[in-house]
Parts: structure tokens; sequence; C-alpha cells
């Protein structure tokens, strides 16, 4: 057997084979430091206030890129002005996501629906069954206990220390992509093809709730998810198509651009910016809608984030409440090896894929 | 005397050793996006003083890679939003489901250790430094080098000598729970 330092050698050099610089470093780097320079000039002479307003307009106009403009430029400058102007709007983002995944992976036609709540650092996710019952429910509460109730074989683990995953690190304030990737089936435990990912690969999104379609975290206060979608109109990543009622309600509809392998229409509330609906569509056959509200956090509504766990329910190793639904993922897969955290380090199981009786395909029973 | 060198000196040298010092960045927080990430406000920093920088342009990225990883990068939200992952070994841009070898195991395992520990592995193994260099760079005596590479060396022994035994009992599928 070769020497440990030798694999791990080879092992670094696997990991990070694909991997190319992105070009223009230097001029970001510039970009920065002149905003940096022209932040720091004004901030001693303005109010907080006044002082966040011309950072966040001094942050999106340079960088505008190949789809700013003057115009789009003024138009996120009045938007700044609404929002600051806006009513606070509450800061759990409640969310009901559908999905349709038709023949990711060469099976038939799956849809799913969750619910989600995000809080911070707090969140849950309710994956349910076509008939309405809870198929399984994650979250992870403070401090970072993250707990899994799987309803179909009624047991629940618990882990702490896994936290919430870490925000995608684009879309507040450049012109990147926008999209974190497309949530599968049930809103959360199913593939989510992610950008930059070998064509292929997939990474089960159990710990990864987020705003759907959108490349924040639902974690990210909503004055940042708002940002992002401005930031993303001013660099032409997102367009405004005009405005329709969305549940009774007016919003502005934002399209993405015309051609784009993933194609993704965000209607937002006018004043705030906040998106109350998402639909997201791949090129692989995925279509996700969610309607997102967003709640204050009263004492009733901060109680939605914390995952029951419904007595007479087994507790068991974290894998073996996953693995069952790994295996419920839609498509035929070929056996993979799962790893999860586990209290000494991490455990590895060999799973296959196949339909369960909760992930119903389409036209089966 | 201090060269005055012009940013079109900057890109060239970042157009030959960037990629590397990518995948440097990468192994250092765990993912492309942080990596990326540390390596523009690495680049940032060496752009301030790239008109009279009189050294080994590398060299400086690398140790303020080190730096920002170990020290200074993680006071930022994002990073320790990441760092938290990476000690949990649960990494959005990971394939958790993909075939595992042990040397996927290992930088799985990597990415698991204290932050410092994995800087000095990846000095060490991957920039193939030696330990004095390593300690240069990293602010420290060789002999906390020495002490937290055979840590973070032993850590990962016990688990490739876990992986071949239960290789060997089920066929090389790798461990089972």
């Amino acid at each position: 057997m070769k020497e440990i330092e030798d694999l791990l050698r080879e092992g670094m050099e696997r990991f990070t084979a694909d991997l190319r610089a992105p070009a223009g470093m230097t001029g970001r780097a510039e970009q920065r430091r002149h905003r940096r320079l022209a932040l720091r000039s004004v901030a001693g002479a303005a109010t907080a206030l006044a002082a966040a307003a011309v950072a966040l307009v001094a942050v999106e106009v340079p960088g505008a890129g190949s789809g700013g403009s003057a115009v789009a430029s003024a138009a996120v400058v009045k938007r700044v002005d609404n929002a600051l102007n806006a009513a606070e709007p509450g800061d759990i983002a409640q969310m009901a996501v559908t999905t349709r995944s038709v023949s990711a992976f060469g099976g038939p036609a799956v849809t799913t629906t969750a619910e989600e709540w995000s809080y911070g650092d707090q969140w849950r996710s309710v994956a349910n069954s076509l008939d309405g019952h809870p198929l399984y429910d994650e979250g992870s509460g403070p401090a970072s206990v993250y707990t899994l109730v799987n309803y179909q074989t009624r047991t629940w683990a618990r882990q702490p220390g896994l936290g919430r995953p870490a925000a995608p690190a684009f879309g507040a304030s450049s012109c990147k992509p926008l999209l974190a990737g497309i949530p599968g089936p049930a809103g959360s435990l199913a593939p989510r093809p992610l950008p930059g990912q070998a064509k292929g690969r997939s990474v089960p999104s159990l710990f990864q709730p987020g705003l759907p379609g959108i490349g924040f975290s639902a974690s990210s206060p909503p004055a940042t998810v708002a940002r992002a979608l401005r930031t993303a109109v001013s660099c032409g990543s997102l367009a405004v198509a005009g405005r329709q009622r969305v549940d009774g309600t007016e919003a502005t509809e934002l399209t993405s651009r015309p051609g784009s392998l993933i194609s993704e229409t965000v209607w937002v509330s006018p004043g705030t910016y906040l998106p109350v609906r998402v639909v997201v569509s791949s090129g692989t056959g995925v279509r996700l809608t969610a309607n997102i509200t967003w709640l204050l956090p009263t004492a009733p509504n901060l109680a939605k984030l914390t995952v029951p766990v419904p007595t007479g329910f087994r507790r068991v190793q974290l894998i073996n409440a996953v693995i069952p639904i790994v295996q419920q993922l839609p498509g035929k897969q070929e056996p993979k090896t799962l790893c999860l955290p586990a209290p000494a380090g991490s455990t590895c199981q060999r799973v296959s894929a196949a339909y369960g009786a909760g992930l119903a395909p389409e036209g089966q029973p | 005397m201090a060269a005055d060198r012009s940013t079109a000196d900057l890109e060239r040298f970042l157009a030959e050793r960037a990629d590397h010092l990518l995948r440097t960045a990468v192994l250092l927080t765990g993912s492309k996006e942080a990596g990326e990430d540390l390596l523009q406000t690495a680049v940032e920093r060496l752009l301030r003083r790239w008109r009279r920088f009189d050294g080994d342009p590398e060299g400086y990225l690398r140790r303020t890679l080190c730096n920002l990883a170990t020290d200074g990068y993680r006071r930022a939200g994002r990073w320790r939003q990441k760092e938290r992952l990476l000690r949990t070994g649960v990494r959005p841009a990971q394939d958790m489901t993909g075939d595992v070898d042990l040397r996927d195991a290992l930088v799985r395992l990597l990415l698991q250790l204290p932050v410092r520990q994995r800087a000095v592995l990846v000095l060490r193994y991957w920039e193939q430094l030696t330990d004095a260099e390593t300690a240069a760079i990293l602010g420290c005596a060789e002999g906390t080098v020495k002490s937290a590479g055979s840590r973070g060396l032993a850590r990962m022994r016990e688990l490739a000598s876990d992986w071949s035994d239960t290789a060997a009992m089920c066929g090389g599928e790798g461990k089972q729970s």
C-alpha cells in the first residue's frame, strides 16, 4: 500500500484537478479598491442611513458589468430609496415549494411538495407526500443542532454541529450568476446541480435549504436578498418584465435572459423587492415553483422553525435516518457510498436509489 | 531598490500561477467559491503594494492565503459559515454520493481538520514545502509544524487502516457502518 502522504497528495491533486482561476482577478481587485476608497471618503460625512444608501449605490453602479446601463443604475438607486423607505418586512421566510422533476436520471416524472422556513441561522424543511402527509422533517435549531425526522421509518436523528449550509458566495454585490441551482424533488433531499459541478454529478440537497432559484441562503437578511435581486437587475441577469398580481397582490415580474440554460421568473414586491414567487425551470426537466411569505418573528412564527419529534419514534444514527430517504430519490442510480458526520468522525454506507412509497412517480401508485 | 511594477506584470504573473494558487486556496477552504474569494482577497492585498513590491509574489500570496485562512478571514461572516460546514464535512459544492475511494476520503478528512493543521498538511504535501518553510509561512515554530502535521497524518492513517480492513471485508466497497 502506498504511503499515506502520497495518497493524500494524489487526493489533493484529484480534488482540485479541474480548477481554473477566474479571469480578471486584477481588474476586480482594482475595482474593489476604488470602491473602498470612494466609500471611505463619504462615510465620515454622512449619517448612518445616508452612508448605507451611498454604499449600496457605490457597490452596485460600478459593477453593472455587461448588462449594466445608466438607466438601470438610476432604477436601482430609486429602488434602493424605495426599499429603505418601505415598511420593515418580516424576517422569517416561509416557503411552499412544488417541484416537478422529469426524468433527470432516466425515471418518470415526480412531483413533490415541501414547506420551508428560515430565520437567521435556523431553518426547517418538511417534505410532503402527494397526499400531503409529511415524509420527513429536517431542520437546524439554535446552536447548529440538526434534527431529522423520517415519518416513513418512524425514526429520528439529531446531530450537533451541522448548522446551516454556507450561503452561496455570490449574488449580493457582484454580477456573477444569481442561481444557486435547482432544488430537486421535495425541495430538500434531492440532487441539485450546482454551478461548476462536473457534468453528471449531483449533490444531495439535504442540509441545503435556501431561497429556491436565488443564489442566497434563506438565512440571508431580507435586505440582502432584495439587494441581490436588485443587483441581478442592474447586471442584466434579470430583466423587469412588467407588473402582475400574485395571490391578489401587485408584484414586479423579473425574468432571466432569453436562452439562459436555467430559466427563472421571480415576482418581487415592488416596495421591498423581496421575492413572493419564484419559478425555475432547467433543461433537465426540473420545474420548481416556490411561493414565499415573509413572516414577523413572533412566538407562533418562531415555533414553526422547530422540528417536532413525534412520540414513539425511535432515535437512530443520522446515516440510518438518511439512507431510507436517499433510497427514494427519483431515478435509477448505481449504488453509491454516502458519508455523513457521526459523533466519532464520519460514517459511510453503500446505498442505491429506487422509488419508494412516498415519492411516487407520476402514473404509478 | 524596490521595483516599479505595472498592473500588466501582475496580470502576467497571475496568468501563470493563479491556477496553482487557486488549488491551494481551495484546499485551505474546502470549496471552489471560498477558495476563489480567498485568492481574490489575497490578490487585492498584493495589488495594494504591487508598484513597490520587491519580493516573490507567489510566496507573498501563499503566505497571505494561509494567514487569511487561519486568522483574519474567518472574521468574515461568510467564512464562519463555511468553516462550520468544513468542520462537519458537509459542503454544498461537494458530491457526497459520488464514488468514494481512500484518496477522496483522505481529502474529506483533511477538510475536517482544524484549519491550522490543515494548512500545515496543504503546505507540506501539496506545496511540498519543508517544515522550516511551512513554519515561516504560518509564523510558528518548526516543532509546531511537525506536531500538527504528525497529528493530522495519524488521523489519516487510522482512517486508511479502517478503510483497508473494511474494503477487504466488503470486497472494496468502502467503509460500512
